[in-house]
């Protein structure tokens, strides 16, 4: 057993490094408009990022309360509607639309999140499922107010910017909304809250037992993940400046927040940050070299079904442990212990125990 | 207001449709019963038969029903695949959640293919009989629905008869009431699990079949039947195979009426307002039994 005085400098270092690591990862994102060759690897780059922010946002939910969700690129396509519409049509600054329309898709995920998350597991997906299906439905088919299929275009913010600049503005919101939305996780996952959301993961009937109010933690979280996902998406549009029902309500968007998030690990804060660099970029990288053949579908599938069978909890846990048998496991938290051990180990007290 | 003759039509029509739902909700409810698995990829397999029966008839020259010869047989090894290889072996603990994602990924894979192969060109089978259609007292009815029709309910008679009177069938609904149990008296689960699995795709197959003879078919046409199909099992009830046909029929027959005054694509909501209003109404579904109570 090792004494407390020698277990904590080896604490502080870790935590130094993992500062550190982060720290460096911000410098290397924030560098990156700088270091681009061209104006495109700039936009790769915005589109990364706001699949990052996408991912982040989905594991609120995902992540801590283990419901998957593969309805978020409806929320994400409400987000950007909303922003364009509110410019559009009600005339607000291009900013004040984006957060009002991440206020409306946050109320809208109040009576939704009600319906989906009284129920378990199988109905809450089979919600997420219709609930982008049937906003395709309607966005499609109300032309009068969305533009229909025609799309609908979104004056930009910033008129005098040329498109290398803009690009690089954009690049910079999508880095701070994403680094809110990394906060928010951090803070959750540590509070009082994030442990009841945990709970719920591991063992929600057990979690209702001890007192957890396990629906009003559900739909607390539902709510801000929704809002995360607005405003990723209403970004998006203001970004982007042109819209389709059939790229923002489909049903790809929620199932690569799924592939990105599992891939990384939803366990952990960066998961699905990693996971966005890795399929983000291999998406980008597939666009350009094959164009648009239906085969991302397959690579996508495939990806996601190998991460499922064999590395559902990410990235980062099968890299950690692979690095941690390498060390040699002494310092892992939960200890393997075989059956016959543990007998061995017990034998002593219990003739102890009978005596008394 | 559209005038009787109309209604009788939509109503005949909501009928045949409702019959075909009808089957691949029944399906999806197997998979359901056997081990709380939501079938993602089940439409996807529909499509993929469709395409199937498409090939068959426009590149061999031979009747798309024949396809079934080929495709049932070939479903039915998938599905004991799928189940065997694949959703066994995901962790029970998170059954549910990841095998929905499995089973999406089935899907995605099958539609980037079906993209491939076929091209996402529109494809629809010509057949003689296709224009033909019988008067039935003032209504025009399709041959070829009356065809599907009678295929989807040929089907589930087959399935009804398999699941009550065969030992497999009792085999079966002993694994999907109580697998402890059923495994207790000897029923090898796994096996029947497979099986039933099997028995499940092999629906697709006769519903894919039945729906390339008067439908246009596209490789994501299959999002366009997992949404209502998902809505029927969940307002029947999970696992409810009788509770799956009655919300088939219903809301088949909502669907056809409501295309007279809302036009076909607003129609479709009808789905998803009755998904909503069930779970926020009536969670475990208007027919569910004890199995939906904790879903």
């Amino acid at each position: 057993m090792r004494s407390d005085s020698e277990q904590l400098p080896s604490g502080q270092l870790g935590r130094l490094l993992r500062v550190g690591a982060v720290g460096v990862g911000a410098a290397l994102l924030l560098s990156f408009p700088a270091m681009a060759p061209n104006p495109y690897y700039l936009s790769a780059g915005i589109v990364v990022l706001s699949y990052a922010v996408l991912a982040t946002s989905w594991n609120f939910v995902g992540g801590l309360t283990g419901y998957i969700s593969l309805g978020h690129g409806a929320l994400a396509g409400l987000g950007g509607y909303g922003t364009a519409l509110l410019v559009t049509k009600a005339g607000l600054p291009s900013f004040v639309a984006l957060f009002g329309a991440a206020l409306l898709v946050a109320l809208l995920a109040i009576p939704l999140g009600f319906a989906a998350l009284r129920v378990r597991g199988a109905s809450f997906v089979i919600v997420s499922i219709a609930l982008v299906l049937i906003l395709l439905l309607v966005f499609q088919s109300w032309a009068s107010l969305t533009g229909g299929s025609r799309g609908l275009v979104v004056l930009r913010p910033f008129p005098g910017l040329l498109r290398p600049e803009h690009h690089r503005v954009f690049f910079f919101l999508y880095a701070a909304l994403l680094a809110a939305a990394l906060i928010a996780w951090w803070l959750i996952d540590r509070s009082r809250f994030g442990l009841g959301l945990k709970a719920i993961r591991e063992d929600e009937d057990k979690a209702e037992a001890l007192g957890t109010p396990t629906l009003s933690y559900k739909l607390i979280v539902f709510v801000v993940s929704a809002a995360f996902t607005g405003l990723g998406g209403g970004l998006y549009a203001l970004w982007f400046g042109d819209l389709d029902p059939v790229f923002q309500f489909s049903i790809l968007t929620g199932a690569y927040m799924v592939l990105m998030a599992l891939l990384g690990g939803v366990r952990h804060l960066f998961g699905p940050l990693l996971g966005a660099l890795i399929v983000g970029v291999g998406l980008e990288y597939f666009k350009v070299e094959y164009g648009s053949t239906p085969l991302h579908l397959v690579g996508s599938g495939l990806l996601l079904g190998v991460v499922v069978m064999f590395m559902p909890d990410g990235v980062i846990p099968a890299v950690s442990h692979a690095v941690r048998r390498l060390r040699g496991a002494a310092d892992s938290s939960i200890r393997e212990v075989t059956a016959a051990e543990l007998a061995e180990q017990r034998r002593p007290a219990e003739p102890e125990e009978a005596r008394r | 207001m559209p005038s009787t003759a109309l209604i009788f039509q939509s109503l005949i029509l909501g009928i045949l449709l409702g019959g075909l739902y009808a089957l691949l909700a029944a399906g999806l409810t197997l998979y359901f019963g056997i081990m709380r698995v939501v079938m993602i990829a089940h439409s996807a397999f529909l499509i993929l038969a469709a395409y199937l029966a498409w090939h068959f008839h426009a590149r061999l020259g031979l009747d798309p029903l024949l396809s079934m010869l080929v495709t049932v047989p070939l479903f039915f090894g998938a599905g004991v695949a799928t189940q065997r290889l694949l959703l066994a072996r995901l962790r029970p603990a998170t059954l549910t959640m990841m095998s929905v994602l499995l089973t999406f990924a089935i899907a995605l894979v099958i539609e980037g293919l079906l993209g491939y192969v076929f091209t996402g060109t529109q494809r629809r089978i010509r057949l003689d009989y296709g224009a033909a259609s019988l008067e039935f007292f003032g209504a025009r009815i399709a041959v070829v629905k009356l065809i599907a029709f009678g295929m989807a309910a040929v089907a589930l008679l087959g399935l009804y008869l398999l699941m009550k009177h065969t030992r497999f069938g009792w085999a079966l609904r002993a694994t999907i009431q109580h697998g402890d149990a059923a495994r207790l008296i000897g029923i090898d689960t796994e096996r029947v699990a497979g099986y039933g699995f099997g028995l499940g795709l092999a629906t697709a197959a006769v519903g894919g079949t039945a729906l390339s003879l008067d439908s246009t078919i596209y490789p994501s046409l299959h999002w366009h039947w997992i949404g209502p199909l998902m809505a029927i099992i969940v307002v029947g009830g999970l696992g409810s195979v009788p509770g799956a046909a009655i919300a088939a029929m219903t809301l088949g027959l909502a669907q056809s009426l409501l295309q007279l005054p809302l036009g076909a694509t607003w129609a479709q909501t009808i789905f998803y307002i009755a998904l909503f209003a069930t779970l926020a109404v009536r969670p475990q579904g208007f027919f569910g039994g004890r199995l939906a109570q904790r879903f």
